[in-house]
């Protein structure tokens, strides 16, 4: 090959290549894009909110959080594949490159505003394995606009869930501040009856109070407290606070109970669901260990017991 | 300096200019690495300082590494090697200089603005649009000065290096401005999907268009003349150069695979990834069959030893991006510390390796006397090459471990403390990289510096 490279066969040639190119890969995808209607959950942000995606955007947190939900996803979000039409305001798109800490998309609802509070005064405080910053240094306002925005996250669906906190909170609240008998009381109602009646299936053993001991660590202590009392470093922050479990004894809190409250979280308060994080096992340990060392009473391995499981001693 | 030694000796003082920017911001960009990479492993130790909270980190070394680091390391070398190769001297020093001074103020005020939370948010365009103007024009002056070097050139014909430095510097100059949208100053953005798509069409091209072609342009450079030897093939540097321009610039949207995008542009992104093998192999090929039997000279030749290193890794990166495109490796290594590791090896590995070796080769010939020292130039080299390998090794498994995990069911929070010993050994290995960037440093100035010795 022969071709001769002249100062203007090089300029004029590139120019022309990524010309066509910038026509191929961004002009011609713009027109089909640029018409993209918004999806059935969408709709416009506050003035509050887009003032908190502002500082989300400043802040960076988009390094961390992705906001695009995969078909194949399994974690936060998870329910709701992302579509072109859920981001028609947004501006700029906010996708992320990398999940360091859970993908946000529909954070909003997720947990109510006190967990917030908590998790961005320290973010270990209510997720002790986190490696998130710190936020302290925004001020109260800006911290109530960027939570806001979280809980805007999800549009639509962000409001139904927030709606719903919302109803749970009063009614956990008025439980609460009726005294530790109707808190309690309140508590158990909400449990289905089956769950209520049914013991940890599962004998304690020294091996499963480790492993409970270690998932409390990594995932109850910052709200809970080491000791169980409910004055874990998230406390402060929390309201109805952090259940005490020393108070529970004698109150007719089963293994099912533990296990309930455990896998499904109890929307209205900062206490989140912990099915994602944990598999069945992890809940029955965890569960075990509160009843040993903090409630001081465990049903583990008593009737009705069914059939024990081949591993059991 | 009076008018007859001007004559006599150019004075490469724009050259100069850009050695000193790129080895100073080596140390601030790998400074920023280390912290954000200590942030991950200890997230309370600069709690509460806003300044520095990950989030702005992150974007600060990575806009300093690329802006800062490699690209003017890459233009330093050029503005040695581009009037070498024309017979003739550079049109003007004093409008060079005054380019790299400029780039400077754009990089300090990058540094502040990120540190204040002043960003448009958007992954390698996240710098406010002043400075976005700035650098445009920045990019628009170094084309300028060196396509008035090249019309006024002795040498009739030009060699490949030259194609590949005008190329880099006009289309960096289109792609940055309309990647960074500059014609709406407040956003800098699109909306939705659009949005997406335009930037990382752009922020591909900062790979494709800037730090590839400024990189093989080093090359092409650096190691027929360390090696003495001819160049192996024109018909190759053709074919690279051209297939270069046209393929990887097609392949943004393999970063899009997971999004609602139209799928014929995925489908063009993918086969277009795979195609990239055409160019990397005509440059590589064209290389290193340059340098068969030589190795000897490169070894010899600490600027040469960096740069083909470099392109030993431009060759793993390229390999390894084509596989990336496929959707379904995407499924593990999307979204994870693979890709960081990818990153590193790309833009330290590739780029930044042929930057520091465009330097350590260049700055000899400039100053006309050997490096102040080749021992802590070697030092420096196998501190980064263990460094970069080492990033590859452990964010590549952390990576693997996130990926996998993921699909398998686990929570984003659950892994952490899978990854936690592979993000403390990649602080530890940053900390190599960011020492070494201080004593490339030192060794830099005093190379410029010391009036003993003479020419040899």
């Amino acid at each position: 090959m022969n071709m001769k490279m002249t100062p203007l066969s090089v300029v004029i040639g590139s120019l022309l290549i990524l010309a066509t190119i910038v026509f191929v890969v961004v002009l011609l995808p713009y027109a089909n894009t640029n018409k993209t209607q918004p999806s059935e959950i969408f709709r416009q942000r506050t003035e509050f909110e887009s003032a908190g995606r502002k500082l989300y955007i400043a802040n960076g947190c988009v390094y961390c959080h992705s906001q695009s939900i995969r078909g194949f996803d399994w974690d936060l979000g998870a329910e709701r594949i992302a579509q072109a039409g859920d981001y028609v305001a947004d501006y700029p798109i906010l996708l992320g490159s990398e999940r360091t800490g859970p993908d946000l998309s529909q954070e909003g609802g997720e947990h109510p505003d006190d967990w917030h509070h908590a998790h961005f005064a320290n973010p270990r405080y209510t997720r002790p394995l986190s490696i998130m910053p710190e936020f302290g240094f925004l001020n109260v306002e800006q911290l109530e606009q960027l939570i806001r925005y979280a809980q805007s996250l999800g549009l639509k669906n962000a409001d139904h869930r927030m709606a719903r906190q919302t109803i749970w909170k009063a009614e956990a609240i008025k439980a609460f501040e009726a005294g530790p008998d109707a808190n309690v009381q309140w508590l158990n109602t909400n449990i289905p009856q089956g769950w209520r009646e049914v013991p940890n299936p599962y004998p304690t053993t020294e091996a499963g109070l480790a492993r409970g001991h270690k998932i409390y660590q990594d995932f109850c202590l910052g709200c809970h407290g080491p000791v169980g009392d409910g004055m874990g470093p998230a406390q402060p922050w929390i309201y109805p606070p952090p259940l005490n479990f020393t108070i529970l004894k004698n109150r007719e809190i089963s293994g099912g109970i533990l296990y309930y409250q455990i896998m499904n979280g109890i929307t209205g308060t900062a206490m989140p669901y912990f099915k994602r994080d944990l598999e069945s096992e992890k809940i029955w340990d965890v569960g075990d260990y509160v009843a040993v060392y903090f409630i001081n009473h465990s049903d583990a391995n008593t009737e009705p017991r069914g059939i024990d499981a081949a591993y059991e001693p | 300096m009076n008018a007859e030694i001007n004559e006599s000796a150019p004075s490469y003082a724009t050259a100069k200019a850009f050695c000193y920017t790129s080895a100073f911001w080596m140390m601030v960009a790998t400074f920023y690495g280390l912290l954000g990479a200590t942030e991950l492993v200890a997230p309370d130790l600069t709690g509460n300082l806003g300044h520095i909270v990950f989030g702005r980190v992150r974007p600060t070394h990575i806009n300093l590494v690329l802006f800062g680091f490699v690209t003017p390391g890459l233009l330093a070398a050029a503005f040695y090697y581009i009037p070498r190769l024309l017979g003739t001297r550079l049109f003007s020093e004093k409008l060079g200089v005054f380019t790299a001074v400029a780039w400077n103020l754009a990089l300090a005020t990058a540094v502040i603005t990120l540190a204040m939370g002043m960003t448009q948010g958007r992954e390698y365009a996240e710098l406010i649009w002043p400075i976005d103007v700035t650098v445009v024009a920045a990019f628009l002056l170094v084309f300028f000065n060196f396509i008035m070097t090249v019309r006024q050139r002795e040498e009739k014909v030009l060699y490949v290096s030259v194609w590949y430095v005008l190329a880099g510097c006009i289309l960096t100059a289109c792609t940055y401005a309309l990647g960074n949208v500059i014609w709406r100053p407040n956003s800098g953005a699109l909306v939705g999907i659009p949005d997406a798509i335009l930037l990382w069409f752009y922020g591909h091209n900062v790979f494709g268009l800037l730090l590839t072609p400024l990189s093989a342009g080093v090359a092409y450079y650096v190691i027929p003349r360390a090696t003495r030897s001819p160049l192996y093939s024109h018909t190759l540097s053709l074919l690279g150069f051209w297939s270069l321009l046209v393929v990887y610039t097609h392949i943004g949207t393999h970063h899009l695979l997971q999004v609602p995008v139209p799928t014929w542009l995925k489908v063009v992104a993918i086969v277009d990834s795979i195609a990239m093998v055409i160019p990397v192999m005509a440059f590589l090929i064209n290389i290193w069959y340059t340098a068969k039997g030589k190795l000897g000279e490169i070894h010899a030749d600490i600027g040469a030893k960096f740069v083909f290193t470099g392109t030993i890794m431009y060759f793993f990166v390229s390999i390894q991006g084509s596989f990336m495109a496929l959707p379904d490796v995407q499924r593990v290594t999307h979204f994870n510390n693979w890709v960081v590791a990818h990153a590193h090896i790309g833009v330290l590995g590739f780029a930044g390796m042929i930057a520091l070796g465009g330097l350590y080769y260049t700055i000899p010939k400039i100053t006309g006397r050997p490096l102040f020292s080749r021992f802590l130039a070697d030092f420096q080299y196998w501190m980064i090459l263990i460094g970069m390998v080492g990033f590859t090794i452990v964010l590549t498994i952390a990576g693997l471990i996130q990926g996998n995990a993921w699909l398998n069911g686990e929570t984003v929070y659950r892994v952490l403390p899978e990854i936690h010993a592979y993000y403390v050994t990649r602080a530890g290995l940053g900390l190599m990289i960011f020492s070494s960037a201080v004593l490339g440093f030192y060794n830099v100035v005093r190379s410029f510096q010391t009036r003993s010795g003479g020419r040899p």
